[in-house]
């Protein structure tokens, strides 16, 4: 991996009392899509949480194109480029769709002609924003929600994206859809940070793969390679390697 | 028709008037209760105190000058605005980590606090302000309605539609809106929840500060009275649906037609009235007249 674009370095972070990560290292590559996987309880949203300031960590630092984040408010971290599509339920429902794409751009709000533009360039990209925009937010199905996310995540042309589960709850058909978006996202550019528990999912679409296991990193990798690692395949993809 | 029937139908329509203005004034008090409660989850059971200190604060700046106590609404409204934010920022920004539990002992011993100090500088007795339009009353058509409840209504209707706009137009009032529908969700767009925080608190607060005066035109006011008026923003907010400012709405206006009416025509049982039909409608709802509709089946 070239010069990366955020830098984990020993993480510690939790929630009351106790750890959830207990220090984990990890870089991204600019341009790249990174998966997180692991078992439930291993951190991968943590990580996520993390960085775009949501908790702070209470040892360790994360560098994000040569600035340190830790610390900041997430205000501070979404100025700095990076944008968070948390697990699930992240809209404001009683809001419509088009509200809910401005408040994207919350901080870039005295901006107008700039806001007018993003939310021009973000219905393009998706379609049905457009279309369902004086819908309320509360009544999407689960991948329109989710299209809303990337949309509003979308407003203030972020350089790195952290995904949680994109496709947590959806049918087969919006998993298609919204993972056709991510691979759209990042074709100019962006750099996407994935956590996945749809294993086989997350591998296809990443060029690295990040095993966490316990609060830590366990394995780390190109993604087609740690999908023919055997111990990740039978853990996590529910066959061994030499399986179909 | 007949006279008799004609004058039992316009005795209707007047009180049904009366009854929207009165709620009108309820609908102002409780949309700061429930905004405070859809941002912070904070139970602000001090609002009937900043309320009767704005009246009672309306009733000494007009007994001393002679100004035309109208003139505070702008004047009440900001100092309570500025008075709730600092009690946000001082206090309930403090307490509200321990949950919500502590926030009502807090509010409470805030309302306390307010009505004892009220107590020593005012003491315990009624306050009325009396303008000239005091006794006024106008004939609309038919119905002949009190000129201050009057004024006191429309105001209130007018004051509640001004922050009905600015929470839906202006960024602030949106990234309130944000905040109480979603508060990480709020955060990862940028918006600073103590600031939301602290913008809803003061508003609530600043509802007290405008409703104040118009109550003080109304009704005679002491101390005490705070608890009266409290127990009936509580009950019309969880009757609306905690957190929802259209629900209060609602549940201040039907309350306040219920009151008007039970008042007119059954004078002895109105106070059974008006929490009788919010206990009628809980049972049957129990999430209050404008509970959560969104699609819950989706993750």
């Amino acid at each position: 991996m070239g010069d990366a674009l955020l830098t984990m370095r020993d993480v510690q972070a939790g929630y009351g009392g106790g750890l959830v990560l207990q220090g984990v290292d990890l870089e991204l590559e600019p341009g790249s899509i990174t998966c997180i996987v692991g078992p439930n309880g291993a951190g991968k949203s943590t990580v996520l949480r993390v960085i775009s300031g949501l908790l702070t960590a209470s040892a360790g630092s994360v560098r994000y194109d040569g600035q340190e984040l830790v610390g900041r408010s997430p205000a501070d971290i979404l100025r700095a480029g990076i944008a968070q599509v948390p697990q699930s339920r992240a809209l404001f429902p009683h809001m419509t769709v088009r509200d809910n794409i401005l408040m994207g751009g919350y901080i870039i709000r005295r901006e107008r002609e700039l806001l007018r533009q993003r939310v021009s360039m973000v219905e393009e990209l998706i379609p049905l924003l457009k279309d369902r925009s004086n819908d309320y937010a509360g009544n999407l199905s689960g991948g329109q929600r989710r299209m809303v996310e990337i949309g509003r995540a979308l407003m203030l042309d972020p350089r790195l994206i952290l995904m949680d589960e994109p496709s947590l709850g959806l049918d087969p058909k919006s998993v298609a859809t919204v993972a056709e978006l991510i691979r759209e996202v990042t074709s100019t550019g962006r750099t996407v940070l994935l956590v996945e528990q749809n294993v086989r999912l997350g591998m296809n679409l990443a060029r690295y793969g990040v095993v966490m296991e316990q609060g830590k990193v366990a394995l780390t990798g190109d993604a087609d390679g740690l999908a023919d690692n055997p111990e990740v395949a039978s853990m996590y993809l529910g066959r061994a390697k030499d399986q179909p | 028709m007949s006279l008799r029937r004609e004058v039992r139908e316009v005795q209707i329509v007047q009180v049904l008037a009366y009854g929207i203005l009165l709620g009108g004034m309820y609908a102002l008090l409780a949309s700061g209760v429930t905004l405070i409660f859809g941002v912070l989850d904070v139970v602000n059971v001090a609002q009937g105190a900043f309320l009767v200190m704005s009246a009672l604060f309306t009733w000494q700046v007009w007994s001393v000058t002679g100004i035309e106590p109208l003139l505070l609404i702008p004047v009440n409204a900001a100092l309570l605005f500025v008075i709730g934010w600092i009690i946000y920022r001082g206090m309930v920004a403090r307490v509200a980590p321990q949950g919500p539990s502590m926030t009502v002992l807090l509010m409470f011993g805030i309302a306390l606090v307010i009505e004892g100090t009220l107590n020593l500088v005012f003491g315990n007795k009624f306050k009325s302000v009396t303008p000239e339009y005091f006794t006024w009353s106008v004939k609309i058509g038919d119905i002949v309605l009190p000129v201050p409840q009057l004024i006191s209504g429309v105001l209130a209707i007018a004051i509640l539609g001004l922050i009905y706009v600015f929470l839906r137009v202006s960024w602030a009032g949106r990234a309130v809106r944000a905040t109480a529908q979603n508060r990480e969700g709020a955060a990862l767009v940028g918006i600073s929840h103590k600031t939301a925080s602290a913008l809803a608190f003061g508003i609530g607060a600043a509802t007290a500060g405008a409703g104040g005066v118009l109550l003080s035109i109304m009704y005679p006011v002491y101390p005490a009275t705070q608890y009266d008026w409290i127990a009936r923003l509580l009950g019309i907010i969880v009757l609306g649906g905690l957190g929802s400012i259209p629900g209060a709405v609602a549940g201040s206006l039907l309350l306040g037609v219920m009151e008007a009416f039970a008042v007119t025509y059954v004078p002895q049982w109105s106070t059974l009235f008006f929490y009788g039909t919010i206990l009628a409608i809980l049972v049957f709802r129990p999430q209050g007249l404008m509970g959560s509709v969104t699609r819950e089946d989706v993750v």
